[in-house]
Formats: C-alpha cells, structure tokens, sequence
C-alpha cells in the first residue's frame, strides 16, 4: 500500500438555502477543493459520493454522485455512491484512499453532499428517522442521546452543567467559523435555561437540520510532493467499522473506541500524540464520551477535560475547533468530510479567527453513524499527519 | 366509516382479546447458546450460523434501564413522549415508547418494573388507529 495525502479541501457554509439543490452545492465544494488542490477535473480518476437521503427529500432518484459531479464537469470516470448515514463522508474519503494506496489511481476525489431542507420539514424528520427499524414507533435520535448521556453521566461523574460547558465552548468556536450554520457565541447560562428538548439536553446542545456539501482531494503522497500547491497532510489511517450486537450483561466495547483502537494501531501513533481533533456531536454534550471512548483522556476524567480548558482553542488538544455539529450544522453525508476539511485546516495553519493555538501534526476526526442493533450503524475513525 | 386498529407491524405482537389472557412480544430464541432477540433476528449473532433461531413469545414483563422524556416528537405521534430501553424477563433489551404514567422526572425510576401493554400510538392519515406494543409502570 502506498502512502496517501490530502492535496486539496472544500466546503460551503453549512445552513437552510432555499434555492440551491444538491447539484449547485457538491459543485461549488468539489470547485473549491480543485482550486485548493491545484489541479484539474482530467486529473480526477475516481471519485466516491456520499449522500444519505436525497433520494427521499429532492428530485434526484438515483446515481446521485453521477448528476451532482456531471454539473461539476466531471464525468466518464468511475463514480462510487455512498450511503452509510451521517458516516457517508468519512466512508467517501476511505473508498477514494483505498483507490489511491492500493495504486489503482493517482489522484481521487470524495466528496458528501446533503439537503435536508425540502420545504416540508415533518417530510425531513420523518425521513432523517428512518434510517432505524424503530422510526415508525416514534423513535427520536434525540431521546436516544439522552437516555445515553444519562446513564453515562451517572457514571463518569459528569454533570448537566459540564454538557453545558462543551456547549458554550463549541458555539464560541462556531461563531468564529464562517463556514458554520450558526454564529453566534453563547453563554453556559444561555445554553442551560434554553427549552429542554430530552433532558438532560436543551436546545442549544443539539444539532438542527442543515444543507452543504463537502469534498477533499487525495493523491499517493510521492505525487502529492510534486504537485501539490499546499503542505500535503497525509492519510496515516482511515478506518471504518460498523456496529456489533449488544447483548444485556454482556461486555460491549464502544463502537468509536473499537474504531479508534484500529486507526491509532494502523497509524503507529497513539492517542497522546493527538493535537487536533473533530468529533461527531449531534448532540454536543456527546463530545464528552468521545473524549474518553477515544482515550483522550482516561475514564471519569472527561469533566475535567472540559473544566480545565484542555479542549478549546488555545488548549492543548483542541476539540471541535469547527464549532461541532450543533454550531457548524450537520448535512447528514457532509459532516464527515467537513469534519476533514477542518482539521486539514487547522493544521495547515489556516483556520484564520477559530486557529488553534498548538501547531498540530496528528489531527483526528471521528465520524458516526445510524443505528442498529442497539450499537450505532458505522464510525470511521481518520488520523492525519504532517 | 369505522375507524380500524392497525398493528403499526405485523408480526411483532398477538394482541390477547380484551379481558380474556396475555398479549405477547414476539421474537427468537437461539437453541445452541440461548440468546434471545427481539424484534427477530434470521441468524444468532453470537453463533453466527443459520438455523439455530426459533420463535418464541415474551410474555412482556421487564425493568426499565432507561429512558427520556422527550419535548418533540415525529407527526402524528404524541408530545412529550416518553422513550425508554427495556430489560425484558427472559428476553433481550428492546427500545419502546413508555405509557401510562405522567411525562416527568419523577414518575419513572430506573430498574421499576414494567408490562407491556397494546395501544394506539398515532392515527394514521385515514384517521385508523395504528397499534404496537408499548410498556407502563407495572400494576398501573
């Protein structure tokens, strides 16, 4: 296997666009990213596309990946596309590294492109739902956090005003993003008296709906040194797992810490070594269990993690710099890749207002997905060196 | 027109005519290692071989491991609701919405015991009541 870097990233804001379909937002993320690259469409040889329910909510029926990157101009290349719920963009990125390091291409594109806003938002709720075999008894992923967040809290110590905390921290970093769907700082007291949605949640830590599309440029790192405009940021690993039965009383390790164990093994790097990092926050509070289901930090310790500031900009692991999904926003198949968009980002030095202040050479990002029996659909755990 | 109750799924639940016996859950059973699986699952995930699954009712009793009280809901379906994971007696832990008892903090305690019970969870858009299984406070 050959090694692998990023050359080039993408996105547009995160938000409600009324007027712009699928095709007009993966064509101006997939445009930025060639210009970060520097090269062109003809150096594309593959491309992979992640979308989780287009064919529900627009007018797109079928070979999404094909109609959105044919109004890109790229077309007549193999097109992969990718369905693997809010782990879409994470999935894309993998299928175009797998492409580059096995030395069937040079050059690979992966792109997640998402619109949820469809005029009718009890069609999206319902549909964002549906991806569990529950959503037609009344099953929220909302409730399914919460009842989480509870019984984790009860056990790592954590408290309400903790969650509140990562919070505030995620939506001051957002409102320094101006890719982010919402920018506006908030304070801890504003996040706790916000309407309770699922207690222990309120408001302000969850996530809403959103459209965006984001993309990155990937090429064996030999070619990369040649051609590329920027600081490539290579691949170290890119795993991908998805969930395993959860039996009552029986030992069931988390999925992300089982997706991380493989990337930190595949990646000869541990999780000390970790200077940057993006998680899957649907909920923010959620930020917290990643903190110690990714070791980060050791059991019980992640209260801590947040009291002390370890995690903010100017910490010494930044978590979220991007604002996190409830700050940032959260297309479905986007968010991975925005995820990777950030922290190839950050540590290129190019953050602007929301830098981190560490320098960061390993960054992570952590991508999940769906739900099924009783575990989440999929992670894919990214760690990316410099 | 009458209105018609409708299993939200088929195959899920025998709903005991009124007054006369149980309702039951029904799912499977693996004959080589015992794992118990509800909704239905064609291969044991522990054995991972076919054929060892056989169906099997649960009678509905169980614990409460836990839950949330929800300020939102999907159309048609009842606001606040009540989302709980269940400890099923003899059986596995199954997700359900949670009846019979107020939407607050203070009605529910994690480990009470809880029975199922058949009733309405929405109408649907022809105004039919859809039905499936959901649990309360046992004795309630």
């Amino acid at each position: 296997m050959r090694d692998v870097s990023i050359i080039g990233v993408g996105m547009t804001r995160f938000g409600k666009f009324e007027d712009r379909d699928m095709k007009d937002l993966g064509r101006e993320a997939v445009w930025t990213a060639l210009n970060d690259a520097g090269v062109g469409i003809k150096d594309i040889q593959v491309a992979y596309v992640a979308n989780a329910v287009g064919q529900q909510l627009t007018e797109l029926k079928g070979t999404i990946g094909q109609h959105v990157l044919t109004s890109a101009g790229i077309f007549g290349i193999p097109v992969i596309n990718v369905e693997n719920a809010c782990t879409g963009g994470s999935t894309s990125l993998r299928g175009a590294y797998l492409e580059v390091a096995s030395g069937n291409a040079d050059v690979a594109l992966a792109v997640g492109v998402e619109k949820l806003f469809c005029g009718d938002s009890a069609k999206s709720a319902q549909t964002m739902a549906a991806g569990t075999i529950y959503a037609k008894f009344g099953f929220m992923f909302v409730a399914l956090y919460a009842l989480q967040l509870k019984k984790w809290m009860a056990a790592s110590g954590a408290t309400k005003l903790h969650f509140a905390k990562v919070a505030a921290k995620n939506k001051y970093n957002g409102s320094l993003n101006p890719y982010a769907q919402f920018q506006k700082a908030m304070t801890v007291e504003q996040i706790l008296e916000s309407r309770v949605v699922a207690e222990p949640l309120t408001q302000f830590m969850c996530s809403t709906m959103a459209d965006g599309a984001a993309a990155a440029i990937v090429c064996s790192s030999d070619i990369a040194k040649k051609i590329s405009q920027k600081y490539p940021i290579q691949i170290a690993a890119c795993e991908l797992v998805s969930g395993t039965y959860n039996i009552p009383g029986e030992e069931h390790e988390e999925i992300t810490t089982r997706a991380a164990l493989k990337a930190y093994e595949k990646a000869g790097i541990g999780p000390e070594d970790v200077q940057v990092v993006e998680v899957h926050d649907a909920m923010s509070p959620a930020e917290l269990r990643m903190y110690e289901e990714l070791h980060l930090c050791k059991p019980g310790e992640a209260g801590m993690m947040i009291d002390e500031g370890h995690t903010t900009l100017t910490g010494r692991i930044p978590v979220n710099p991007s604002g996190g999904l409830a700050a940032k926003g959260h297309p479905i198949s986007a968010t991975g890749l925005a995820q990777v968009y950030e922290v190839v980002t950050q540590m290129r030095g190019e953050a602007g207002k929301r830098q981190v202040t560490n320098n960061p050479k390993v960054g992570l990002v952590e991508n999940a997905g769906g739900w099924t029996m009783d575990d989440n659909a999929a992670c894919a755990v990214t760690i990316l060196k410099k | 027109m009458d209105k018609k109750r409708i299993p939200v799924q088929e195959g899920l639940f025998i709903e005991a005519d009124p007054g006369t016996g149980k309702s039951y859950l029904i799912g499977n059973k693996c004959k080589k290692c015992g794992l118990t699986a509800f909704p239905k699952t064609p291969v044991c995930p522990r054995c991972q071989i076919q054929d060892t699954m056989e169906e099997t009712k649960f009678e509905g009793k169980g614990t409460l491991d836990s839950y949330s009280i929800v300020q939102a809901a999907l159309p048609g379906f009842q606001q606040p609701s009540i989302q709980a994971y269940i400890n099923l007696d003899n059986g596995p832990k199954m997700w359900s919405l949670v009846t019979g008892c107020e939407p607050t903090e203070g009605s529910l305690k994690l480990g009470m015991k809880m029975e199922m019970v058949i009733d309405k969870i929405r109408d649907d858009e022809e105004g039919n009541e859809l039905i499936s299984y959901q649990f309360k406070p046992a004795g309630k």
